[in-house]
C-alpha cells in the first residue's frame, strides 16, 4: 500500500489513474485494430516485455527508497559479453549461464557499496558505473558478437508453458514475491521509511546501509536474468545488449505511481505502468507503423500522466 | 561538497604538517582533476611526444566546446535542485530544424534568418522545461526523461529516415576555419565561459540561483520568484544547447538523427564530477570546465598509447574509471578529514 498521506484518505488515485488510462488505451486500440484485443496475439507479442519488466522490479524497491539505478543497461551488456565469452571459452551453456549472471551480482554489488558504504549519491554513483561496466563490454568484446547457442537455450525465452511465456510466468512469479516482501514484510516497510526520512529511519534502528547494498546487489542480478533472456531470444551476445533500458525502465516505474523522490509506490502500479507502455507502443506501431511516433507519444503519456496525477493530487489537498 | 572557507578559518591558528595541507589541497575537487589531467598526458605524452603539440590540443579543445557550453547550461539548473537529461535530443532536434531551413537541398533560407530561429527555438523549448518544473511541479529528471524520448522521436520523424547535407558554404567554411585561425566554437565557448562567470558571481540573478538551491524555503522568504529562476535556468540551458549545434554541427560532414544520443550524460556526468552538488547550492564554474577537458582528452590520448583500433574501444570504460576515482577520492578525503578532525579534539 501506497503512503496514504491524509490518514483515511484514498491512497490508490495514481493506480486508478493509469488503470483507466490503460482501459481508455485498450478500448481505443481494439476499435482502431480488429483482434488487437485478442489473447494469443498479446501473449505472441508480449515477448518483448519481460526484461524491461524484471528489470522494473528492482528499479520500483530502489527508487521508493529515493535512490536511483542508471547502470542496469549497461550491466545487462556486460553480463551479456561474459556469458559470449565464456561460452565460445569453455563450451557450457550452464557455466555461461551462472557467470552472467554472477557479473550482474558484482556489478550490483559495486553500486551497493559505493551508494551504502562512501555515502555517495546514487545518481552520482550509477552514472559512473553506466559508463564504466558499457565501456569494459565494448573494450573486452571489441565489436564482437557472440551467437548460436543452441536451440535449447533459445527456448528458455521462445518457449512456453500453458500458453504463457516462459518468461512471462517466471516474472509473474517473481512480482508476487517482491509485492508480497514489500507489502507483508518488515523489511519492506523499511524501504518506504527509508524514502520518507532516511535520518528518521536510521535513527529508528533501521540499517539502512545494509539494505542500500542488497537492493543495489538485487537490481544488478536482476539484470543479469534480464540479460540471459535477452541473449536466449535474439540468440546473439555483444556489448550494446541493453542499451537505453534504463531509461526505458524507470519510465515504466515512474508511470507506475512510484514517486522519484522516494517513499511512495507499489508492484502493482508499476506492473500497470509497464503494460500502459507496453500497449501503446504496439498499438502505435501496429496502427501508424512507425517507431517515431512510438518514443513521442511514450515521452508525452509520462509528462501528462505524471502533470495530471499533480494536480490531482494537489487539489486533493486543499 | 568543499567547503574551504570553514575549514581554513578551522585550521589557520594551527600549525599543520606537509601530509595534511596536501591532502586538504587534494580535497579540492578542482585540483584533484587537475592532477589527473595532468598525469594523463604527462603519461601519455612521455609514450609520444606529438601529444603535447598545440594541433593537437587545439583538437581536444574543439571536441570540448559543446560539452562546456551546455554544461555552463546544465551547471547553473543543477545548482538550483534540478536536473536536466534532455540536452542531447535537443540538439538533434534544434540541428533537423536547422538543417532542413538552410541546406540548399531543403528550404534554403538565409543564415540570418535560420540561426536567429534555431536560437529561440531551443530557448522556447528550455522555458516550457521550466514551466513544466516550476509551475507544473513536475520533478525534472521526469520532464526531461519524457522530453529525451520525445524530442528524439521527433527529429526521426522529421528527418523521415535521411540524413541531411549540404549546408551553406559559408556557414560549413565559418566552422571549420573560424575567425582569424580561432575555431568558431572555440569562441564561443570562450564567450559563454565569460557570461555565465559573470553571470554567477556579479549579476544578483547568479546569486539567487545559489540561494535558491542552498534552500528553497528561505529563498521563497527572502522574495525571491522560484518560478522565475527556474525558468532563466531552463531557458538559458535551451539557449546554450541551440548555440553549441550552431557551432558545433556545421563541423560535421552530415546531419543524422542519432547527433548527440548520450550526450545529456556526458553532460551531466561532468557537472558533477566538476564537482557541482547534486542537491542545488553548491559548485564552481572551473571544476565543471576541468571535468569536460578530462572527460573529451581521453579518446585523443588513447588514439596516441599506439594500441590501435583496440584502444578507443576502452574510452568509456576509463571515463566510467576516471569518474569515479574523482568522486570516490573526494569523499575518501572528506572522510579522512572527519577522522582526522576527531583525533585533533581528542
Amino acid at each position: 500500500m501506497p503512503d496514504t498521506g491524509g490518514g483515511r484518505s484514498y491512497a490508490w488515485w495514481h493506480e486508478t489513474v493509469i488503470a483507466v488510462l490503460l482501459v481508455m488505451v485498450l478500448q481505443f486500440a481494439g476499435w482502431l485494430v480488429p483482434g488487437f484485443l485478442k489473447l494469443q496475439s498479446q501473449l505472441l507479442l508480449s515477448r518483448q516485455l519481460w526484461e524491461f519488466a524484471i528489470l522494473a522490479l528492482g528499479m520500483t524497491l530502489i527508487i521508493i527508497t529515493g535512490g536511483i539505478d542508471l547502470s542496469v543497461g549497461s550491466t545487462m551488456g556486460l553480463s551479456a559479453v561474459v556469458f559470449g565469452g565464456v561460452h565460445s571459452s569453455s563450451g557450457s551453456l550452464m557455466a555461461a549461464s551462472l557467470a552472467c549472471l554472477a557479473t550482474g551480482l558484482c556489478c550490483g554489488a559495486v553500486n551497493g557499496a559505493l551508494v551504502s558504504r562512501l555515502r555517495l549519491h546514487p545518481l552520482i554513483v550509477t552514472l559512473a558505473t553506466f559508463a564504466a561496466y558499457r565501456g569494459i563490454a565494448e573494450g573486452w568484446s571489441q565489436g564482437h558478437s557472440y551467437s548460436r547457442f543452441g536451440d535449447a537455450f533459445s527456448d528458455l525465452a521462445r518457449g512456453s508453458w500453458l500458453g504463457v511465456p516462459l518468461p512471462g510466468a517466471m516474472f509473474v512469479l517473481m512480482a508476487t514475491g517482491f509485492a508480497v516482501f514489500l507489502s507483508k514484510t518488515p523489511y519492506g516497510r523499511f524501504l518506504y521509511a527509508i524514502g520518507h526520512n532516511e535520518r528518521a529511519a536510521k535513527f529508528s534502528g533501521i540499517s539502512v546501509n545494509r539494505i542500500r547494498f542488497w537492493l543495489y546487489t538485487t537490481s544488478g542480478l536482476l539484470a543479469g536474468l534480464a540479460s540471459l533472456i535477452y541473449v536466449a531470444r535474439f540468440d546473439t551476445a555483444q556489448a550494446d545488449v541493453g542499451k537505453g533500458f534504463e531509461l526505458d525502465v524507470i519510465t515504466a516505474v515512474v508511470l507506475g505511481g512510484t514517486s522519484i523522490y522516494g517513499g511512495r509506490g507499489t508492484i502493482p502500479g508499476t506492473m500497470l505502468g509497464l503494460l500502459l507502455i507496453h500497449e501503446t507502443r504496439l498499438l502505435v506501431s501496429r496502427y501508424w507503423g512507425s517507431d517515431e511516433l512510438r518514443s513521442i507519444v511514450i515521452g508525452c503519456l509520462l509528462i501528462v500522466a505524471v502533470l495530471a496525477c499533480q494536480l490531482v493530487s494537489r487539489k486533493r489537498r486543499s | 561538497m568543499s567547503n574551504s572557507q570553514t575549514l581554513t578559518v578551522d585550521h589557520d591558528s594551527r600549525p599543520v604538517c606537509f601530509s595534511t595541507r596536501f591532502f586538504r589541497l587534494i580535497r579540492q575537487r578542482e585540483a584533484g582533476l587537475l592532477l589527473l589531467i595532468s598525469l594523463t598526458s604527462v603519461v601519455v605524452g612521455i609514450h609520444d611526444v606529438r601529444f603535447f603539440s598545440v594541433d593537437v590540443w587545439r583538437d581536444i579543445l574543439v571536441r570540448c566546446a559543446p560539452t562546456a557550453i551546455v554544461a555552463c547550461g546544465v551547471m547553473l539548473v543543477v545548482v538550483t535542485g534540478e536536473i536536466d537529461i534532455s540536452v542531447g535530443s535537443l540538439m538533434a532536434l534544434l540541428a533537423a530544424v536547422m538543417g532542413r531551413m538552410l541546406s540548399e537541398q531543403e528550404l534554403d533560407i538565409s543564415c540570418w534568418i535560420g540561426i536567429p530561429v534555431t536560437l529561440g527555438l531551443g530557448t522556447l523549448i528550455g522555458v516550457f522545461t521550466g514551466s513544466l518544473v516550476s509551475m507544473g511541479r513536475v520533478p525534472s529528471i521526469i520532464v526531461t526523461l519524457g522530453l529525451l524520448t520525445a524530442l528524439r522521436g521527433l527529429t526521426t520523424l522529421m528527418m523521415g529516415g535521411k540524413n541531411i547535407d549540404r549546408l551553406p558554404e559559408g556557414l560549413t567554411q565559418v566552422a571549420k576555419q573560424g575567425f582569424l585561425g580561432v575555431p568558431i566554437s572555440i569562441l564561443a565557448a570562450a564567450g559563454v565561459i565569460g557570461l555565465t562567470s559573470i553571470l554567477i558571481h556579479h549579476i544578483p540573478l547568479g546569486r539567487r540561483l545559489y540561494a535558491l538551491g542552498s534552500s528553497a524555503e528561505s529563498a521563497r522568504m527572502a522574495g525571491l520568484s522560484e518560478v522565475r529562476l527556474k525558468l532563466f535556468a531552463f531557458g538559458y540551458t535551451g539557449f546554450l544547447t541551440a548555440l553549441a549545434t550552431i557551432v558545433d554541427v556545421p563541423r560535421l560532414p552530415k546531419i543524422e538523427s542519432g547527433i548527440g544520443s548520450e550526450f545529456e550524460l556526458l553532460v551531466v556526468t561532468c557537472v558533477v564530477v566538476g564537482g557541482v552538488a547534486i542537491s542545488g547550492g553548491q559548485g564552481r564554474l572551473i571544476g565543471v570546465l576541468l571535468a569536460v577537458v578530462l572527460m573529451t582528452m581521453i579518446r585523443p590520448a588513447l588514439t596516441f598509447m599506439d594500441i590501435g583500433e583496440a584502444g578507443e574501444k576502452w574510452t568509456r570504460a576509463i571515463q566510467g574509471m576516471f569518474i569515479l576515482l574523482a568522486v570516490v577520492s573526494d569523499s575518501l578525503f572528506s572522510w579522512r578529514q572527519r577522522h582526522s578532525g576527531k583525533v585533533h579534539a581528542a
